[in-house]
This record gives C-alpha cells, structure tokens and sequence, in this order.
C-alpha cells in the first residue's frame, strides 16, 4: 500500500489529522534539507512535500520564491531532490514522501517521476497542469505515484468534478484566493467549500496555503482532513541558513501538532 | 513590466502614464517580460474578485493565446484585402517579427489556408544563436511548459527556464505563443532569427532609407528581408508587417551609439 494511502488512513482510525511540511530541497544545501525532513518527522509532521526548485514558481509568495532562488543559486536539480529522498529512505521507510513543483520540470524528467517509487517518492503535486489535464497524458503511468490536486476557492463544480477524478492520494485544497504565504487567509468559506469536493470524492481533504498560527490550525482542522504549512517554515529556514540552528522550527512544529489533535 | 523593460522603454511607461495608468515595475529574475507575467498572474490569482487579466501577446494559459490572435488577425484580413487592391494577388511572403508572436500571428492567421504565401517569422538572435545568448525558442528551444502554455521553450539541461537575451525588449521572451510552435511543426511557417546587430543596422537603414523608423523588434522582420532578397523576383510582393514604431527605443539605440541627450 502507498504511504500516503497509509498514513491517512492509520490518522483517520485514530481520529487525527494530518500535518504535511513543506520545505524546498537543496535550501539552503542537499544535507540540511535532508537533515530537515527527520527533524519534521521528529516534531509531529506526517507527510513531507519536498519542493522542487523552478526559475518560474508562479504560484509561489515572495518566501518561497526566494527559497527556489536561493536552491537554484546552489544548482539543485530535479535529480538531487531524488537524491535526497532516497537518503531520507535510509532512515525513514515510513513518512510519505511528495514532489511538489511546476510542469516544465516534471514532464522535462518524466521518465524518473514514473520511476521514483523505487527510491521513495510516493506521491507528486504540479502546481500548474491545467484541471482538465492528466500526468498521465505526459507519461506518468506507474499508478504507485500519487497524483494531488489543489483545488481553489474559485474552481468551478464542473472543474472540482474533472480534477477530483484525475486525483490520487489526497485533494490539496487552496484556502485563499492567492499565491502561498499571503496574508488573506479567510476560513468562512473553507468549510462550504470542502463539502463540496466531498460530494466528488472519497480522498482526504487537506487545507494549505497561509496557514501560519495555532489558531489557523485549529480553525481549518476542524473542517478539513489535515493542514499543510509552508511559507511559515520556509521563512524559518531562511532566518536559521547561516546557523543552522533550527530548534525554533521543532518548537513551531510542535506547537501545530498540539493544535491539530 | 520588468525593471529592465521600464528602463529601456521609458518613452512607452510616460505615455502610458499619461494615459493615466500605473506602472509597476517587477525586480524578479531577469526582470523583464517573464518576469512581469509571473508578477501579472500572481497578482490576478489574488485579487481575481475585481480584477480582469489580460495579455497583450499569444502566449499564456488557454484560451489567451486564441483571444489575442483573433483580435490581432484583423491585421491579416486587412492584408488580405489591400493585396487583392495593390497586387490583384495574394503576397508572395508575409514577414513579421516573433517574440511571443502576436502581430506575426495576427498577420499569419487568415493566409493558413492560402498556400502561396510564404510565412515568415524572424526571431531574436541577440548575440547570436551559437552562443546561446538570445530569445529565439523557435530556432533553439525544445517543448516546455511555461505560463500555462505548452510550446517551445528556451530551457536549460535540468528543466529550467533560462535567462534571455536581446535589444529588443518585446522580443525578450524565453517562450512564444504555441500557436507558432504548431505552424513549425506542421512546416506551414518558417521561423529565422537575426541578431542584435543586424536587427540595429536594419533600423538605421529604414529610418534613412524610407523615413519610417520602425520598433527595434520589427527591424528583426526587415533585417530578414536581405537574407532571403534572393529567393524572389522584383516582380514578387513580399510584406514586412511593421508591427510598432522606433520612437519608444530611441533611448536605446542613441545609448549603443554612444549619444547623450
């Protein structure tokens, strides 16, 4: 069974939700993203999404962009984001494992996403292939590779209806009208609009985009399967890059996790 | 715009400016056209509730590419009916300027169906298509997706987007509208580049020749003309669409000849 499957259903036996981290690899080094994603697992988080670095992360605030910069300045490619995973594996057989990043790179490496199970990957999420659209049609056809959507305040019933059968894994659904880490994070509609991806789909829902405090956690857990942070962490990783000292990211983790439950 | 772009076109951003719009200029990435779409869509996908994205190029997510070409293809029906007047004929070629290849489309699109006009379109060769430094996708891109759009693309051996170069700020775009991509592809028009140079001595010789200065980008189209003067009669209509006029790049030019103001 895919981890991501897995995990999610061992969460929903025990009444829990998911936390999912994200962080982009190679920022700011191969061996810190890598020393990262134990310490997430080790603060509580239950799924990782491993960025992939893109000149052009048009979904993307200002934090992360600077991080797919700054991984950009070190040459970070697709291959050493598998490289990553695969040392994570040595350690780690049980955390879920998603590439997040945008199109061009995917389809330019086709042939290793159809491939990255066998060193860990289980699951990808592209930013911006259209909702009409399949990986599949670009040649991602190993069926043990999840495939996530994200779905916006904005998708219409016809859209959420076409991307929520092209999905795997689970349905990331966009908490704000906006780019990651904006500031505009409004849960009213959340809960309306999760019901009615839930008419389409069996999937786990989780909530992500502008997640920052305790207190957005505990609003969107309690309509949503799980949250994913990412520009708060990022940020974090940003301010720690010389020191590498990253307790503070372990206490924040912590504090989520607490929240979640 | 992209901050370079506001420098090299500040005739343009003051009459924009006059016409009582605002300008804002995007440091990002190389920060020109790319760069200012990023930013554009960023900005639309926040502010979507009051906001109207639009695109002045055939590039871009569906159906913009569609919508900017079937406004622009007044062009070529304007073509079509001046030729049968002047020439009693179809033109023999048709030669436009491609960046993201909006006039070249809009000239193009009504004479798909008419074989005996050679299509034409000319790219940015910047400092020359060997050394890798241009915006010419046609010429020396392989298939990409960026801005929503699958077409050629200039990309790096990792999948990433890489930094262009060329005189001509309209030019500067590291894709082109998939339309073009096809029309290569099926062989129904031909695409060159020319570089910075030739595309600079072009717009001296019309200016002096013919008393019509033509926008940097256009004198790409009639930097062309000499390489293929060849290849036709005197007797032969050949049509340059002179997509924009010189006026706004004279700051650019006077500086590469090394005139104050």
């Amino acid at each position: 069974m895919n981890r991501i499957d897995k995990k999610l259903a061992q969460l929903k036996d025990q009444n829990k939700k998911a936390l999912v981290a994200y962080l982009v690899a190679g920022d700011p080094d191969l061996d810190t993203t890598h020393e990262l994603m134990h310490s997430f697992v080790k603060s509580g988080v239950n799924i990782i999404e491993l960025g992939i670095p893109f000149t052009d992360p048009i979904a993307e605030g200002p934090i992360i962009q600077k991080a797919h910069d700054r991984a950009l300045a070190n040459n970070t490619s697709f291959t050493d984001a598998l490289k990553i995973v695969k040392h994570f594996r040595e350690t780690d057989n049980e955390t879920p494992v998603i590439l997040m990043g945008y199109l061009n790179t995917f389809v330019y490496f086709i042939k290793e996403v159809n491939e990255s199970n066998e060193i860990g990957v289980d699951g990808v999420l592209v930013v911006d292939i259209p909702g009409e659209l399949k990986l599949e049609n670009y040649g991602l056809t190993n069926k043990d590779i999840k495939t996530i959507s994200l779905i916006s305040p904005t998708t219409s019933q016809d859209r959420i209806k076409s991307i929520c059968s092209n999905s795997s894994g689970f349905i990331y659904y966009v908490t704000l009208k906006g780019v990651t880490g904006s500031a505009e994070l409004d849960t009213s509609d959340v809960n309306t609009n999760i019901k009615k991806i839930k008419e389409h789909t069996d999937l786990p829902i989780l909530a992500g985009f502008g997640i920052k405090t305790v207190e957005d956690v505990k609003n969107l857990a309690s309509v949503s399967d799980g949250v994913v942070i990412g520009s708060s962490i990022v940020q974090m990783i940003n301010d720690a890059s010389d020191s590498k000292e990253f307790a503070r990211i372990e206490t924040y983790l912590n504090e989520i996790r607490d929240a979640l439950v | 715009m992209g901050a370079e772009d506001v420098r090299r076109q500040s005739l343009n951003v003051y009459r924009i400016k006059l016409l009582g719009a605002h300008v804002h200029a995007v440091d990002s990435g190389t920060a020109t056209l790319k760069d200012a779409l990023n930013e554009a869509l960023r900005d639309w996908v926040t502010n979507v509730d009051n906001t109207y994205y639009i695109i002045g190029s055939v590039t871009g997510p569906h159906p913009y590419p569609m919508i900017v070409r079937d406004f622009n293809s007044v062009v070529g029906q304007e073509l079509i009916s001046q030729s049968k007047e002047a020439f009693n004929a179809m033109p023999d070629a048709i030669v436009a300027c491609v960046g993201g290849g909006s006039n070249a489309m809009g000239a193009f699109y009504p004479f798909i169906d008419i074989p005996e006009t050679r299509l034409i379109g000319v790219e940015a060769g910047g400092n020359g298509l060997a050394t890798g430094e241009h915006a010419a996708p046609l010429n020396d891109g392989t298939p990409g997706v960026l801005h929503g759009a699958r077409s050629y693309l200039m990309q790096s051996e990792t999948g990433q987007v890489k930094d262009t170069k060329s005189v001509s700020a309209g030019l500067d775009y590291p894709g082109v509208g998939p339309e073009h991509s096809w029309l290569k592809d099926i062989g129904r028009a031909e695409y060159y580049a020319v570089n910075d140079q030739e595309a600079l001595d072009a717009f001296h010789e019309v200016t002096e020749l013919e008393g019509i200065m033509p926008a940097l980008e256009t004198a790409h189209a009639f930097a062309y003309l000499k390489n293929i003067q060849q290849e036709f009669t005197k007797e032969q209509n050949i049509i340059i669409n002179v997509s924009g006029r010189g006026d706004k790049d004279i700051n650019t030019v006077a500086e590469i000849d090394g005139i104050e103001f």
